[in-house]
């Protein structure tokens, strides 16, 4: 990329430099390309699917009263909701809880009437928004993960296990095509870096169900992902379910937080080389650990917590029998 | 060389004292000034939290610690103290507040005794600031992040408590367990039998000295 830009600088004036290196060489690559195009058809198309607009009741209890609010069918989300209650909640809710027991994601339509509730960090007992802070930081890291190394580098992201906060880090499975890396301290400050410039940009995460052949031909060029996908299908009556936060796609059971910018100290602790039977090459288990913006904690605590994010992580090492990605079926009760 | 080392003179203060003063706008002149932060100072020692523009706010803060830090220091038998306080408090029984009841809660600390936080602002570019005395009876205007041990920072706290204190617990019974091998060698032919009993009850007694030692090591690490 440097020596793209040097080449660059001898044709043209600076600014324009900039406007191209962003458009060209910011990691919209041809693949990213194309699975967002197909991303977004089916968004587009599901959209319109919709048909005639039918009007739902949603009650919502919480700060700052109980109101009801006249929503859309199949269009409205939690997050439009929380839109008419105030800038205030709307930032800080984590996900939203509908009739008490289902935890849904905050940019997800709506299917039918029901009570809402929106959850955010500091709630007596959160920890329904542990996880989903837990999982969203697991599927940025495989964001910057796979954006981040040289070309020369083949990254192909595996899974991440199911989130598990008292483990001490969040975790990604990555197949790389290094056969004994072990990341130095600037090489993880870098990665560090680069998780929260991709947070920074403030994406939404967005959420779609696909049906499987959709979603395995925006992973045809992710032979791990093909493989997973069917029997993801099978558990979630045929539909599979896909995140997206800014051009990354992957596959999560999900919730997620709505926003990138939800987290707010990232670490990226460390990457060890797993002991698996996996085919293709050495698989990476990337750790890091992070906080919510809404939670301050001093630099020595922090430290604490960087130090035993580095140790690896004990969540199932993932083999060639089995499938182990966390997502059997997006409704993920409460009482998980 | 005999000369009094300059720092200690006067109390150090353990806020950041700002180098040039700040003059306000006063068309009665520098005199004014003070009778503004005057009010200021008394009024923090009255209500102990008052809500204020952020520039008074900081300037009345140091001169606040300042009489603080006096009063500790000098006790209410000094005079030059004891005018300092007939000088910055106007409501005069708030003289026996300072000395009676601020010097005796702020003998000990080690932080300083005041505490400024950003309050709202009325208008953009206006700065509001909420000074207060610590130790006030007052709810805390931060957030409580510490009670609740099921928000995310302090479940991730504790498991490293744990994990921490697992290690400890390891690497003292590996130590006595490598001891106990020692004595065993050193024993090596004689009988067995009683060497063991003995091993075994010393074993017992170190292992509770070490978890006492442990739990102390923890909790200096706790706080």
């Amino acid at each position: 990329m440097n020596s793209l830009r040097k080449q660059l600088n001898c044709i043209t004036s600076k600014s324009y430099i900039k406007t191209i290196t962003y458009r060209c060489l910011a990691t919209v690559t041809e693949e990213i390309t194309r699975q967002n195009d197909i991303f977004v058809a089916e968004q587009q198309r599901q959209k319109e699917e919709v048909g005639r607009i039918e009007k739902i009741e949603v009650q919502y209890e919480g700060v700052p009263a109980n109101e009801t609010l006249v929503m859309n069918k199949f269009l409205s989300t939690p997050y439009d909701c929380a839109k008419h209650l105030g800038d205030k909640i709307r930032d800080k809710s984590v996900v939203a809880l509908l009739n008490g027991e289902t935890l849904w994601h905050m940019h997800r339509p709506l299917p039918d009437s029901c009570r809402l509730e929106l959850l955010h960090y500091n709630i007596p007992n959160p920890a329904a928004v542990n996880k989903t802070f837990w999982r969203s930081c697991s599927f940025l890291l495989g964001a910057v993960i796979s954006d981040a190394f040289k070309d020369n580098v083949n990254v192909q992201l595996h899974s991440f296990p199911s989130p598990n906060v008292k483990s001490g880090s969040f975790v990604y499975d990555v197949q790389l095509s290094l056969d004994d890396w072990k990341p130095t301290e600037s090489e993880l400050k870098v990665l560090s870096i680069e998780m929260i410039k991709f947070c920074q940009k403030e994406f939404h995460l967005e959420c779609l169900d696909v049906s499987k052949d959709i979603a395995l031909e925006i992973f045809q060029n992710n032979p791990h992902k093909t493989q997973q996908i069917p029997d993801i299908a099978e558990h979630n009556g045929d539909k599979v379910t896909l995140y997206k936060a800014g051009t990354h796609i992957d596959i999560s059971k999900g919730p997620m937080v709505p926003n990138t910018r939800h987290l707010g100290r990232i670490t990226v602790a460390n990457a060890i080389k797993l002991d698996t039977d996996i085919p293709g090459g050495p698989i990476y288990r990337f750790q890091g650990v992070a906080l919510p913006a809404a939670i301050t904690l001093n630099h020595f605590a922090y430290s604490i917590l960087e130090e035993r994010a580095r140790i690896l992580n004990s969540a199932r090492i993932p083999g060639s029998q089995g499938v182990d990605n966390e997502d059997n079926s997006f409704i993920s009760r409460i009482a998980q | 060389m005999n000369q009094a080392e300059v720092t200690k003179l006067v109390s150090q203060l353990r806020i950041k004292v700002n180098s040039r003063l700040r003059k306000f706008r006063n068309p009665k002149g520098p005199e004014e000034r003070l009778n503004k932060l005057r009010k200021t100072v008394t009024a923090l020692i009255k209500h102990e939290r008052i809500e204020l523009n952020y520039p008074r706010a900081d300037e009345a803060r140091m001169y606040a610690e300042r009489l603080i830090s006096d009063a500790i220091r000098y006790g209410d038998c000094h005079k030059t103290t004891m005018e300092m306080a007939d000088y910055w408090l106007v409501e005069k029984q708030l003289i026996h507040k300072l000395f009676k009841v601020l010097a005796p809660r702020y003998e000990n600390y080690t932080v300083a005794y005041t505490r400024m936080l950003p309050a709202p602002r009325s208008y953009p570019g206006y700065l509001k600031a909420v000074l207060e005395l610590k130790g006030n009876p007052y709810p805390s205007l931060l957030p409580d992040t510490h009670t609740n041990r099921n928000l995310i920072h302090n479940v991730l706290l504790d498991e490293a408590k744990k994990a921490y204190r697992m290690q400890k617990y390891k690497e003292i019974a590996n130590k006595v367990e490598d001891r106990v091998r020692a004595e065993a060698q050193a024993a090596g032919a004689q009988s067995s039998q009683p060497v063991d009993v003995k091993s075994n009850t010393e074993n017992a007694e170190v292992s509770e000295s070490s978890q006492k030692e442990l739990n102390k090591e923890v909790e200096v690490k706790d706080k």
